[in-house]
């Protein structure tokens, strides 16, 4: 019988505290793998953003008399900021659920917050004819807040 | 007092197998190459692992295809995460020591 016992205390290993903490910090670990793949979100929201940015600068230095640059360099930045960030989408190999969420969530508010700044600055006469190009680009600058948080968010997963 | 080793999951004793739910429990869906390149086991160890988690009823294999090239990606199940979960009870439960055998003074 105490064979027997034995036997059966034998063919049951316990798993040691020791050991449970390590399968712990290694479920630990897999996420931290999986969150760092994430911040390729963050570096879509960022490209949008610096696109959106750099339309914003290319208004406020683009002359209101004569020649413009400005319409042609604005399509050419969004289209190539467009098609990086359709780049980048591809390439992501895994992701986690709320990371996902945070860059939608980003996304939704950037347009509506966008929508609001725009709308604002044509009732406000911020942006007229009479006034400075820079305050385009002050109106970017702004209209880009939802998309630099949602990628700081996002990027600071751990 | 029951042993919190009885809410330890067999399928997921295995080390690979818990590398790779646990990947997994992190992520909406994962790629398949990234299970892979992360647990650092080879496509066909992956494959076979993959074959008894599905089994099992852990994870969902979707194809799909991007850039017509075709894509495996992965992703637990809500019974796979429940286990995983409460694997995951059962193993903090061990690493704070409850459970632990009684010494007698």
């Amino acid at each position: 019988m105490e064979s027997a016992a034995y036997d059966g205390a034998v063919a049951e290993p316990q798993l040691t505290a020791e050991q449970a903490r390590a399968a712990l910090d290694e479920a630990g670990m897999r996420a931290a793998q999986v969150h760092r793949n994430d911040r390729q979100l963050c570096w879509m929201l960022l490209l949008v953003a610096a696109a959106y940015l750099g339309a914003g600068v290319v208004m406020s230095l683009s002359p209101r008399e004569g020649r413009s640059f400005a319409g042609p360099a604005v399509v050419v930045m969004l289209a190539a900021a467009i098609v990086a960030a359709v780049v980048i989408g591809l390439r992501i190999r895994a992701y986690g659920r709320a990371s996902m969420i945070m860059y939608f969530v980003s996304i939704i508010a950037f347009n509506l917050w966008n929508s609001a700044i725009v709308s604002a600055s044509i009732a406000t006469r911020f942006w007229a004819s009479g006034q400075p190009s820079y305050h385009f680009g002050l109106s970017v600058m702004v209209a880009i807040i939802p998309l630099l948080i949602g990628a700081l968010l996002i990027g600071r997963r751990r | 007092m029951r042993h919190p080793r009885h809410d330890l999951d067999d399928l997921l004793g295995h080390p690979v197998r818990f590398s790779i739910v646990a990947l997994l429990a992190a992520a909406e869906r994962a790629e398949f190459g990234f299970v892979r390149d992360h647990v650092e086991v080879s496509d066909s160890v992956l494959s076979k692992q993959m074959s008894a988690l599905e089994e099992a009823g852990y994870v969902k294999v979707h194809k799909g295809y991007v850039e017509n090239r075709p894509r495996t990606w992965l992703s637990l199940t809500k019974q796979g995460r429940q286990k995983f979960a409460r694997h995951l009870a059962a193993l903090r439960e061990i690493a704070e020591g409850n459970g632990a055998p009684e010494l007698a003074s």
